[in-house]
């Protein structure tokens, strides 16, 4: 791999959380990189760090030992580089969602007058789908429409990275069947780089270009190469060679999964 | 309002019959207060002066000589200065006190002390530092008003959740921008229930602040006509102060309604 096309490297992170009842170790000298224009899956079972590796990268925490660099430079903070879509939804309640949209303008200071801002607001929002629910207010979106929303709002600042944490679980397998083709249309279209968390394999099997397997104590397991050709969703799922090919790395990834867990007990440091 | 036991009417029939029980109310409590002057609750001598149309033929009679505006506007003025300074003072430290925890531990006690105490109590000291007149009640309302809106306020910055000041900085957001754009908007519903709370007790507490040594307000003509024997204009003062108080928290509803934000 060619040394500029690393756009995170990782490098022998490790993250320890002190609580009442001792010291809970999340991430044990995690070292891997992230390339431009990477689609980056990380699995793992509960508790074992992904989350915390997500917000290590965009800045909202500091690793324990070890550092997080972002094209070189060591990460100091949260930037708008790194847009992170969160597990629950971030919509401000009192904003429709178009003014939602629009929040990363009025944070950036853009030069942008109200007709731009919501012209571009509106292009996102078309983009995920939602154009038709622009003035409505999150209270009255499903569950599905906050999260395409919280989706508008983090591409509409235009971040070279994509962080998102378990963006898509709780969602109807419908809802989730359309927004992973949403997703892999956006990420192929604007040329960002992803990073996804998740518990679900199909998901990472079926959007990754990498997966990163953490362990219970959040070590990494493997780094799994998806040789699976795109595109991989609608029609293409259905040929049985590719279906066939899903299944079995799949079950490589679950191999890796099971070893973990079957091997090691529960380790309280 | 919503009918909890009675009938569940709706539509036009059901909103003209709420109307009829809301009417109703007000004239059965016109009724017993006739009644009470009829039969001389309050005393032999004055009960006719006390009754609800001697305090009517007073109310026209103020109106028309000017009297009414004489009082009303001072007392009003009062209430909406000292709460324009509570609200210049307290906004910012509530924010302050919800968002900050260690601002919070700081103030608690001396908060929670302070405003149990009545402004009235410190009418003494106020006189001392201000001097009698209109200084002194504007700080008597004001040391009132100020707790509601500190309390709220902070109870609403309290309540901002850490996804949304996450989220808007990792959206590029500065400290500035996040208080503007998340921390206060997501605290307004508590202002304004801060503020509704302020302005009824300040409008409350006015009466007896004015009762110290103003020249003008309805609480200084309360003793007025006590002193000219003026039943039927005090029981027209009390229907006023009554009707200015219900209309200040009118307006305060209109602006929760129209302003606060909902889950």
């Amino acid at each position: 791999m060619k040394q500029e096309q690393i756009l995170i490297s990782v490098e022998h992170v490790s993250k320890r959380f002190e609580r009442e009842r001792g010291v809970m170790q999340v991430l044990h000298d995690c070292t891997f990189e992230v390339m431009k224009n990477e689609f980056l899956v990380i699995v793992g079972p509960t508790g074992c760090g992904k989350s915390t590796l997500l917000n290590l990268i965009a800045g909202l925490d500091f690793p324990s030992t070890g550092s997080i660099l972002l094209e070189g430079e060591q990460v100091t903070g949260p930037g708008a580089d790194r847009g992170m879509i969160f597990q629950e939804y971030a919509l401000l309640p009192w904003r429709t969602v178009l003014k939602n949209v629009e929040l990363g303008f009025e944070f950036q200071n853009r030069e942008m007058d109200a007709g731009q801002r919501k012209a571009e607001a509106m292009r996102y929002l078309d983009m995920v789908g939602l154009g038709y629910a622009a003035n409505k207010h999150p209270v009255e979106l499903s569950g599905g429409m906050k999260r395409r929303a919280s989706l508008a709002m983090i591409l509409a600042i235009r971040p070279k990275i994509l962080l998102m944490d378990g963006a898509f679980n709780a969602l109807d397998s419908k809802t989730k069947m359309t927004m992973h083709q949403e997703i892999t249309n956006i990420w192929a279209t604007e040329k960002n780089t992803v990073v996804f968390v998740t518990s679900d394999l199909d998901e990472a099997v079926k959007l990754s270009d990498r997966i990163i397997v953490l362990g219970k104590h959040g070590e990494i397991d493997a780094v799994l190469r998806n040789e699976l050709p795109r595109p991989r969703l609608g029609s293409a799922a259905r040929d049985p060679g590719f279906h066939h090919r899903f299944v079995a790395f799949r079950e490589t990834v679950m191999n890796v999964i099971k070893k973990d867990v079957g091997m090691r007990t529960c380790r309280v440091a | 309002m919503a009918n909890q036991n009675g009938s569940n009417a709706t539509g036009v029939q059901g909103k003209l019959l709420d109307r009829v029980f809301y009417v109703t109310g007000i004239l059965l409590f016109l009724a017993v207060w006739q009644l009470a002057s009829m039969f001389k609750l309050f005393g032999a001598d004055f009960s006719d002066s006390f009754s609800p149309v001697a305090a009517f033929s007073a109310l026209f009679e103020m109106i028309k000589s000017g009297e009414l505006i004489h009082h009303a506007i001072p007392s009003i003025r009062r209430v909406l200065t000292s709460l324009l300074l509570a609200i210049i003072v307290a906004l910012p430290i509530g924010v302050l006190v919800g968002y900050f925890k260690r601002v919070e531990q700081l103030t608690y006690v001396v908060f929670q002390f302070m405003r149990m105490i009545s402004p009235l109590a410190w009418m003494p000291i106020a006189i001392i530092i201000f001097g009698v007149g209109d200084v002194s009640v504007t700080f008597l309302l004001w040391l009132v008003a100020i707790w509601p809106l500190i309390l709220n306020t902070s109870h609403g910055a309290g309540r901002v959740s850490p996804l949304w000041v996450n989220m808007s900085r990792t959206m590029g957001a500065k400290d500035t921008g996040i208080l503007r754009k998340v921390i206060i908007p997501a605290a307004v519903p508590d202002m304004l229930t801060g503020l509704r709370l302020a302005v009824g007790v300040s409008w409350i507490i006015l009466v007896p602040a004015e009762m110290l040594g103003v020249p003008d307000g309805l609480g200084y003509f309360i003793l007025d006509t006590r002193d000219r024997f003026r039943y039927d204009q005090l029981m027209a003062t009390i229907m006023v102060i009554g009707a200015i108080g219900y209309l200040l928290d009118s307006a305060n509803r209109w602006l929760i309604k129209k302003f606060a934000w909902k889950l």
